[in-house]
This record gives C-alpha cells, sequence and structure tokens, in this order.
C-alpha cells in the first residue's frame, strides 16, 4: 500500500503539472502549438491592421507605436518594419511614420474583413460577453482562409457592419470612410444616433458597455466642456470623461428631431400593471433578440405583469394571451410606454 | 404544351412559368394549373396536401437538393390542378435549404396560386410567413387551418376582416375532419381563372432613408427587366444582401419572370443578360451600405410588427373568462412565496414516495419470475434439448439473465414515475416549479427548467437526457445533459441503500441504524445536487461560455389531466423507449460478463486476470479491482453493478457455495448474508463509503451515454459528458481515501 502522503503529493505534483502544461491559452502545450502555427503570419497581419487602424483614425503608426501593438522590443520593430518594406507593404512616410503600400492596403483590409466578420458571428451566433468578441476575433482571424470567410459571410447574410458599427470591407476591398463624428463633437441639445462604439483600448470599452451603450441608441447632449460630456440614453444620464466619450462616433439627426420618450423598461412593471411594447433594446441580439420576437414582443404589443416567482427569479408577463416567464435582464431589454387607458388592465 | 398564351392580357390563361418549373423538376404535361402549398411546420400541412389530392400523389426530392417533396394532382371544376407541397418554413428570408426550395418555386415557378396553410391558433407567428409569401405573388389563398382547436380553445377568427386586411381569400378550414374544403377548393380555382383578383397587402413602414434607396433601386430593376413584377421585393432583396438574388439577375434568370417574357423554355431568348446588370448589382452594393447597421433586423421586425397587428385585428379570445380566474387564482398560490416552495417540495416527496412503495411488490413479482423461475425453467430446458454447458452458460446465464435482471429493477419504478410526472406535467404544474426555481439555476448559469429534467433523472438518466429537450437555450440545454448524471437514477437508488445499512448503518445502535443509513443516502443525493450546480456554475463560465443562450418559458394554461392519453404517452414514449435501449445494451454486456468469469487463460479466468491487474488502482481509491471491473463490464446499466461485484467477489475470492455458480449474476435474500460476502472480499468502511460515492460520480451508463449522443449529434460533447464525472468521481475518491487512511 502506498503511503496516502505521498499518493497525496504524488496526486498533487501530477494536478501541477498537468495545469501548467494544459491551461487554456496560458498553458505550454498551448503556447508552442500558437508559436509553431502562428509564426510570422499572425505578426504580419497584427502589424498590417496596426496601420490600417492608424490611417482610419488619422493616427500615423510609428516604430514605437507598432512595437506596443505587437508587444515586441523596439529593435524587433525596426527589424520587423524592414522586412515588412521588403514586401512592399508598407513604406516610409514622413516624420518617421509608416504607411501602407497599395498591396498592404488590400491585405490589411483582408483582415480587418475577417475580423469584423467574426466579431458580428460572435454577436450573432454565440454567447460570448461582448467584452470577449475583440479577443477571440483577434485569435480566429488568423486562422480563416479566404473561402471560409467567405462561406461566414454568406451564413451571416452578407453583413456591412459589425457589432461596434464598423463597416465590413466586402470581399472586393471596398469599405466607407468610418461613420459619424465623435461624441465630444456633438453640439449640446442636438439629438443624435450612437453609430459606432471603439472597442480598443479595452479598459475603455468596458466602461462604455458598462454603461450600456449600443450602436443604434438615440442620445442628447446637455453638457459638453473639456472636463466631461454629460448626455441622456435610454432614460438614463450618463457622464463621460472626453476621451472616453471621443471613442462613441454618433450620427446627429435632423436639426429638429426630438428625442422619443424617455421609456420605461418592461423589468419597471410590478405584477398587476401593463405596458405598451415600444422597441428591443440594440443591446438585444442574435438568439436573444429571435426569441423575445418569437413571443410576440414586438412594437404594439401589450404586455402585463401578472407574477413573480417564489424563489424571487423571473416574472410571468401576459403577452398576447399566452403567460410567459421572462429574467430580469431580459426583461431589462424591453422598452415600454404606459398608455393612460391601459390602467388597471 | 398545347396552349399558347400571348403576353396579351388573358386573365383566365394560367400565369405560371411553364420552363423554370421543369427546371424545378414539375412537368406540367397534363396538367391545367399548378398551385404551391406553403406554410409553418406543424399546422396540418401535410393533412391539407393529403385531403386535397388524396392518393393521386408520390413523392420525391427537389433538383440537387436533399429536401424531400411530394406532388399530386386534384380536379376541380373541369380543370386539372397539379398540387406541389413546399417545404415547412417560418420564414422566406434568411437562407437554410428548405427555404430556399420554397422561395425559388414561388419567385421561378411563378405558381398559378400559391395555398399558405396557417395554425389559426397561433396566428401572429403564421402571418409573418403570409406577408412574406404576399412580397413574392399576387395570386395566394391562405388556409386557416386547425380552426377545430382555435374553437376549443375560445380563439375567434374574423376570416372576412383577415381577408380584407391581406387582400386575398382567406379559408377557415379543420382539414382533419375535411371540413373547409370545399371551399379551399373553390377558392383555390378562383384565384387560378383570375375570378378573384388578389390585391395583396405589402408591408409598408419603411425608413425614409430606406424608401428612397428602394425607389432608386427598384428603377434600376425595373429598366434592366421591364416588365418585371414586384421591382421593389427584388430591390428589397439586393439591399439585403441576397446572393441568391443578385445571381439571378447576372445569369438573367430573372428576366424569364418579366410579364411579356415568353413562357416558354427558350434556349436563349429568356436568359439574355441584360446590359445594366453589372451597373444594377454595383449600384445595389453601394446603396447597401447607406441603410444602416440593422437593416435586415429591421425588416424582420417590421414583418413581426404587422403581422401582429393584423392577428390582433382578426382575432377575439373568448369564453375563457371563468377558467382563466381559475388558474390566476392557482398561480398566485403555487407561486407565492409561503407557499410555493413547500407547496412544490410536497409534491415531489409524494412523487418519489408514491414511486418507491408502488414498485417494492412488482418489483419482487418481476424478479421472482423472471430471474428465479424463468432462469431456472431456460436453463432446465437447455438442458432437457442436449445444448452445451457453454451455450447454455452464455445465453441463460449471460445474456437472457443481464437482461432480465435489467428489466424487472427498472420497468415497475419507471412504469410508476414517469406516469406519475408526465400528468403533473400535462397539468401544467411543472413549469411552475421552473418557474419558481429558476432563480437558483440563474445565478448557477442553468435553466429552471433543468429542475425537470433533474427530477427525470431521479427515474432515469437516459429519460431526463431526452427531456431536456424543454429547454430551448443551446448552452442551457447542454449543461443539462452533461451534469443530468449526477442525479442519482433509479438503478442506483438499490447500491446506495443496501451498502448504507450494511456499512454505515452498522456504525449506529440497531435502533438507529435504519435512520442513520437513510441519512447517508439523502446525503448522496443532496451531494449530486450539490455536484449539479456547482458543475453548471463551473461549465456556464468556462467550456460552455461561448453557447448561445436565450431564456424563455411558457407557462401554459392549466387544463385537467388526460390520464388515458398521459398514460398510453408517458408507457410508450418514456418507459418502453429507454428500457428498450437499456435492454438493447444489456445483452452484450451480459455475454461479456459471463465470458469474461467463463474464459480461461493461463488457469485464470479474464475476470480474475483482471481483477487481479485492477487491483493496484482500486486499491489507491479506496475501493477494489471487482469493484472497478464490475463498473467496466456493467457499464450498460447500474441494475447489475451489485450482482456483478457479488459474483466477482466470490470468484476471485474462491467462494464455494455462494452464489448461482461461475459467471452468474446472484443477490443475497439479506443484508447480513451480502455483508458477510463484501467483508470476506476485504470490503471496509472506506470501501462502502468510497463506493456510495464512486456509485454517484462516475460515467453515465452506456444506455445513458448513447441518448446523449443522439441528443446532441456530437462526439466532443458526449465524451465531454462521459469523462467529466468519471474524473470528478476518481478524484474525489481518491481523496477521501488517502485523507481517510492520513487521519485513521
Amino acid at each position: 500500500m502506498i503511503d496516502p502522503g505521498t499518493a497525496l503529493a504524488a496526486a498533487a505534483a501530477a494536478a501541477l503539472l498537468a495545469a501548467v502544461l494544459l491551461w487554456p491559452d496560458r498553458g505550454v502545450v498551448w503556447r508552442v502549438s500558437r508559436s509553431f502555427r502562428a509564426g510570422d503570419r499572425v505578426a504580419i497581419e497584427d502589424a498590417l491592421k496596426h496601420l490600417y487602424d492608424g490611417e482610419a483614425r488619422d493616427v500615423p503608426a510609428t516604430l514605437h507605436s507598432l512595437a506596443g501593438a505587437l508587444g515586441v522590443s523596439g529593435d524587433r520593430a525596426a527589424s520587423f518594419v524592414e522586412r515588412l518594406e521588403r514586401l512592399d507593404l508598407v513604406e516610409r512616410a514622413d516624420a518617421g511614420t509608416y504607411r501602407l503600400t497599395p498591396q498592404g492596403r488590400s491585405d490589411a483590409l483582408r483582415v480587418v474583413r475577417i475580423h469584423r466578420l467574426w466579431e458580428r458571428y460572435l454577436s450573432e451566433e454565440t454567447g460570448l460577453d461582448p467584452a470577449e468578441w475583440h479577443r477571440e476575433a483577434e485569435r480566429r482571424e488568423h486562422r480563416t482562409t479566404d473561402a471560409q470567410a467567405d462561406a461566414l459571410a454568406a451564413r451571416l447574410g452578407h453583413p456591412r457592419f459589425d457589432p461596434h458599427g464598423d463597416p465590413i470591407p466586402t470581399a472586393g476591398g471596398e469599405i466607407p470612410p468610418p461613420p459619424g463624428v465623435p461624441l465630444t463633437e456633438l453640439p449640446v441639445g442636438r439629438v443624435a444616433e450612437i453609430v459606432h462604439v471603439e472597442d480598443e483600448p479595452s479598459a475603455v470599452y468596458a466602461q462604455l458597455l458598462a454603461e450600456g451603450l449600443h450602436p443604434g441608441m438615440l442620445l442628447r447632449v446637455s453638457e459638453s466642456d473639456r472636463r466631461r460630456v454629460r448626455f441622456e440614453a435610454d432614460a438614463e444620464e450618463h457622464v463621460l470623461a472626453p476621451v472616453v466619450a471621443a471613442n462613441l462616433s454618433v450620427s446627429p439627426l435632423a436639426e429638429d428631431a426630438p428625442m422619443p420618450g424617455p421609456f420605461e423598461r418592461l423589468s419597471g412593471l410590478d405584477p398587476g400593471e401593463s405596458a405598451r411594447v415600444v422597441a428591443l433594446s440594440p443591446a438585444c441580439r442574435g438568439l436573444e433578440r429571435r426569441r423575445l420576437l418569437d413571443l410576440g414582443i414586438v412594437p404594439g404589443t401589450l404586455v402585463a405583469a401578472e407574477l413573480r416567482s417564489a424563489g424571487g427569479g423571473p416574472t410571468a408577463y401576459r403577452i398576447r394571451g399566452a403567460l410567459i416567464a421572462l429574467r430580469r435582464e431580459q426583461a431589462d431589454l424591453v422598452q415600454v410606454e404606459r398608455g393612460s387607458e391601459e390602467a388597471g388592465a | 404544351m398545347s396552349r399558347e398564351p400571348s403576353a396579351a392580357a388573358c386573365a383566365a390563361c394560367p400565369a405560371h412559368h411553364v420552363g423554370n418549373l421543369v427546371r424545378l423538376g414539375v412537368d406540367m404535361g397534363e396538367w391545367d394549373y399548378v398551385v404551391g402549398l406553403a406554410g409553418n411546420p406543424n399546422t396540418g400541412k401535410s393533412t391539407v396536401f393529403n385531403a386535397l389530392t388524396g392518393l393521386r400523389q408520390h413523392t420525391g426530392n427537389w433538383p440537387g437538393k436533399t429536401v424531400t417533396r411530394a406532388e399530386g394532382g386534384f380536379a376541380y371544376s373541369g380543370s386539372r390542378y397539379k398540387l406541389v407541397d413546399l417545404p415547412g418554413t417560418y420564414s422566406l428570408l434568411s437562407s437554410s435549404p428548405d427555404e430556399e426550395v420554397a422561395r425559388d418555386f414561388i419567385l421561378f415557378g411563378r405558381p398559378d396560386v400559391t395555398v399558405v396553410v396557417v395554425d389559426a391558433n397561433r396566428l401572429e407567428r403564421n402571418l409573418n410567413l403570409v406577408l412574406q409569401v404576399l412580397e413574392i405573388t399576387d395570386r395566394a389563398v391562405v388556409c386557416l387551418n386547425l380552426m377545430d382547436e382555435a374553437r376549443r380553445h375560445g380563439l375567434a377568427v374574423d376570416e372576412r376582416r383577415l381577408s380584407r386586411d391581406l387582400g386575398v381569400p382567406v379559408v377557415p378550414t379543420a382539414a382533419r375532419y375535411g371540413q373547409g374544403l370545399a371551399e379551399l377548393n373553390r377558392a383555390i380555382h378562383e384565384v387560378a381563372t383570375g375570378a378573384y383578383v388578389c390585391r395583396p397587402r405589402r408591408v409598408g413602414g419603411r425608413a425614409p432613408a430606406l424608401e428612397r434607396a428602394v425607389r432608386r433601386l427598384a428603377g434600376e430593376v425595373g429598366r434592366a427587366f421591364p416588365g418585371l413584377p414586384s421591382t421593389d421585393w427584388v430591390a428589397l432583396r439586393l439591399l439585403d444582401g441576397d446572393r441568391r438574388i443578385a445571381e439571378s439577375i447576372t445569369t438573367g434568370e430573372l428576366g424569364t419572370l418579366s410579364r411579356d417574357a415568353t413562357v416558354e423554355p427558350g434556349p436563349a431568348l429568356a436568359r439574355a443578360v441584360p446590359a445594366g446588370a453589372a451597373d444594377l448589382l454595383a449600384e445595389a452594393s453601394a446603396l447597401r451600405w447607406q441603410v444602416g447597421p440593422d437593416f435586415h433586423q429591421t425588416l424582420v421586425e417590421a414583418v413581426y410588427t404587422e403581422a401582429a397587428s393584423l392577428a390582433d385585428r382578426a382575432v377575439t379570445r373568448a369564453g375563457e373568462r371563468p377558467r382563466f380566474d381559475f388558474d390566476r387564482t392557482l398561480d398566485r398560490l403555487v407561486t407565492s412565496r409561503r407557499f410555493g416552495i413547500p407547496l412544490m417540495v410536497a409534491m415531489l416527496a409524494v412523487v418519489f414516495w408514491i414511486t418507491i412503495a408502488g414498485a417494492n411488490v412488482p418489483s419482487q413479482l418481476l424478479s421472482r419470475l423472471l430471474i428465479d423461475d424463468l432462469h431456472s425453467w431456460l436453463g432446465r430446458a437447455a438442458a432437457a434439448i442436449g445444448a452445451p454447458w457453454w451455450l447454455s452458460g452464455f445465453l441463460v446465464d449471460g445474456v437472457y439473465l443481464a437482461t432480465a435482471w435489467v428489466v424487472s429493477v427498472m420497468l415497475p419504478p419507471m412504469a410508476i414515475f414517469f406516469p406519475l410526472f408526465t400528468l403533473l406535467e400535462d397539468f401544467g404544474y411543472l413549469p411552475r416549479v421552473a418557474f419558481n426555481l429558476d432563480g437558483m439555476f440563474r445565478r448557477a448559469g442553468a435553466h429552471g427548467k433543468q429542475a425537470l429534467t433533474m427530477a427525470m433523472g431521479f427515474g432515469c438518466n437516459a429519460a431526463g437526457v431526452v427531456a431536456t429537450r424543454i429547454v430551448e437555450s443551446p448552452r442551457e440545454r447542454l449543461i443539462a445533459i452533461i451534469t443530468n448524471n449526477f442525479s442519482l437514477c433509479n438503478g442506483r437508488w438499490p447500491t446506495q441503500i443496501l451498502i448504507a445499512s450494511i456499512f454505515v448503518g452498522a456504525l449506529a445502535p440497531a435502533y438507529l441504524a435504519g435512520a442513520i443509513s437513510a441519512l447517508a443516502v439523502v446525503a448522496i443525493t443532496v451531494l449530486g445536487v450539490v455536484l449539479t450546480f456547482a458543475t453548471s456554475f463551473v461549465l456556464s463560465r468556462t467550456v460552455l461560455r461561448g453557447e448561445a443562450s436565450a431564456f424563455s418559458l411558457e407557462l401554459p394554461p392549466y387544463r385537467p389531466p388526460r390520464v388515458l392519453q398521459t398514460l398510453y404517452t408517458s408507457v410508450i414514449d418514456r418507459t418502453l423507449f429507454v428500457l428498450w435501449r437499456a435492454v438493447v445494451f444489456a445483452m452484450p454486456a451480459g455475454a461479456v460478463i459471463w465470458l469474461m468469469a467463463n474464459v480461461h487463460v493461463a488457469d485464470r479466468s479474464l475476470a480474475e486476470h483482471a481483477v487481479a491487474a485492477l487491483d493496484p488502482v482500486g486499491a489507491l481509491l479506496g475501493l477494489s479491482g471487482v469493484i472497478l471491473l464490475a463498473y467496466v463490464i456493467a457499464i450498460p446499466a447500474n441494475e447489475i453493478v451489485i450482482p456483478t461485484v457479488l459474483m466477482l467477489t466470490v470468484l476471485s475470492a474462491g467462494m464455494g457455495g455462494v452464489g448461482r455458480g461461475t459467471g452468474v449474476l446472484f443477490e443475497l435474500d439479506s443484508a447480513s448474508e451480502t455483508a458477510a460476502v463484501l467483508r470476506a472480499g476485504g470490503w471496509t468502511l472506506l470501501t462502502g463509503v468510497n463506493l456510495m460515492l464512486f456509485s454517484l460520480v462516475h460515467n453515465p451508463c452506456s444506455t445513458t451515454i448513447y441518448t446523449i449522443w443522439k441528443e446532441t449529434r456530437s462526439a466532443k460533447w458526449t465524451a465531454f459528458a462521459a469523462l467529466l464525472p468519471l474524473g470528478l468521481g476518481i478524484a474525489i475518491c481518491f481523496l477521501v481515501a488517502q485523507v481517510w487512511r492520513l487521519l485513521a
């Protein structure tokens, strides 16, 4: 019989070893297989994307910014850029900056297209959290062939925009300029629609997500100066630092367009109360949205809260004659309006 | 073709497109008109098809597709109609093969009439398809089917109002009873001959920017294809990025639909590619950037909204008032904070009590009949006809006995538990249980309905896995499937009770023994529930993070349980279904068990070799080689683990005079005799405790594994569901054994 102390120690050591080797993403096995598989392609594609992003935002890439984006030292970045120049993908512009050659631009657009298609896919067809779309798409983009990208586009119905509102280049490399203007440039009092939420850097994106801001939402700025931007959207007031607010692009509506609402959320109804559906929040996507539509939650539908679960869980609503239970976070996504005629219905 | 309809308006002439129909595999040789039959799944579409065509039908596949189709015919008022059954679809907007077939037929085949079968009970969901069909064709008839059910549910549908709103004939039918079919025939005839001119409703309410884009593109389409009907629709499809329509423009196929194009399948003339095709597509591509990111979404939602408002106007719900109030009162009670949970616990306790108490007698009866009497009778019969010992051993002691064992242990509790459960389900109570418990399950990343699949798992894990179909959210369904094994199933209860009374109960004074061993079994069950929640929590945040998820739970109206029907369906669908699978797996296992014990290699049986090889591993886990081997060869059913353990113990310890022979499964009449055998086999309290743990946490039986594969159709998730509990069980047993020895 093996001594129990020894057995436990051996098992603990084995578990530790397995964890070090196989831990998803950070384990030795993963790192080794990644470096084998990825090699040059990942670094080149990431570099091209970085340069493309810089050009789209009018912040030309430098050796320094490239080293940061690739996570390598300045020296390695310099020798890498030399290689890119030899490959005729990148050329020197003025003042130590670099720009894409036509070939480099077309390669970059290809990667951008695959990246945005994946983000669209992840947002529509999976349950991944929005904060994870970008990272997961980064992982997948390097392994995707053009044929797979086309199949993905066909499956998604050839979408034109990713879930952040960025246009997806066509297979032919056609892409319009990024939509909208930064929120910081929107005049006070003007109603505008959010058309783009920048997903990098991730800390800023996380803050925008936490505020519940999504493309498709309407907003109106009440205060905008160098210290803060204050605006209302989705019946809530938000205050952002200008650097954060600049990561939201908006498209102003007509001069005199009124701000609709404010609307309540379905979750605000107590049992016995009823209201009409105005809209589903733009944050509600993919399967979740299709499910709510299938249940008949469309603009104009009368919804009456009827029961709360004994366990403090979901609330049951009467919708088109059927009694449907919805969780609080789902009911949060449904905007409703109480009408006088529905009182006590 | 005998007729040559001219381009000049001939209202009574058929409108269908012969050339395209031939390419779609429809031969119009002896028919005057062609009718397409569309509809959502489960609307009684095939009943309508059968009722209209009778026996004049045949089935085949669509050209180049694996989608099956049925064709038939009927005659009405001197005209011959060909009826083509289109695949059942919910919409024509997305691009499944079914939807593509249905849409291509309506668009390119241009049937003289398209009949859309809708379920009168779910009008708002069904009208989606009607509205989409009406975008493509002018000539349609709506068949408002299942009117009998609607009447029973107190729904009244104003078909005249609906017909006015839609601009096409609406015919109420109950195809199952042949009601309304004559009217349907007449409506088809009137539309086909042009006696009824449809003015179909088109979904409106487009945003100004979209309307401008559609206008502009539709104009281009009209210029490229003069005389093409529904240019708006083509423009919308192009804006939506519809590849099929874009292709039909570049090939010129779309041009064949122009009103003035020839009807004959001319090889070249109808398929000339218009000069502007490339420009048209470029224009569409440019306009697509302007219609906004959620254009497709907006289109879908506009149709939903329109359908819902049409349904609201046409349907009135009446006559349910008294029932409704009763429902409401009952709902308040069963979901109330004070009574909801106690009521549920009481209800489930009663179900389990009835199952356990009620199964006792028939179990013993079956066991005496199948295992004692029939088994020895078969043995004697085999001897009487002079079968060699190995043949009768293999067939009677191996294959037959294992099968009989599984049946006699499994059948009675399942035949009681499943009908009771189904009755509660049918009454409408179980969805309320899911409703009450959802808060708890939500925190673990699971679905409230998992409470029901878990409860089903206490009867049988295979049935529990099948029951996860009620969880419509993919992620939560996988969680329910993978964790179902932690519900201690019917086949494992006897093991737990037996081992608890031998090893745990024996620790306590005699008057407490029963209570203590019962407590031990309850503790194991609770551990299973805890593991279910813990595993759900971890899975939903790690490996299953990326699976799509959407909660929904409908609380159907209460209705008086249909006892006979419930009995029938629960016995057929659940009990016999599961039993059959178990039997199929038990037969070969019986053979393997017998062979292991009776095939000798170098003086020892295979079983003894295996036990010797597994003993060191068993010792490490606080179990034994016998137990591990029993779990390997008795994988088809947990019911035969203890008999296998006993047989192997007797075999490997060389105990003469106990049991019924080499390789023959047996059980002993009293717990004390069993205890004596097990102690002689080297069992200690630790072995007993670890066996109870391992019995709860190990791989599912092969019946369940097979069922998981059937339900998920994924080798990955099946392997995961089998290996996760096995690995967990090994880890738990190992830890308990080592810590136990360290402390002892």
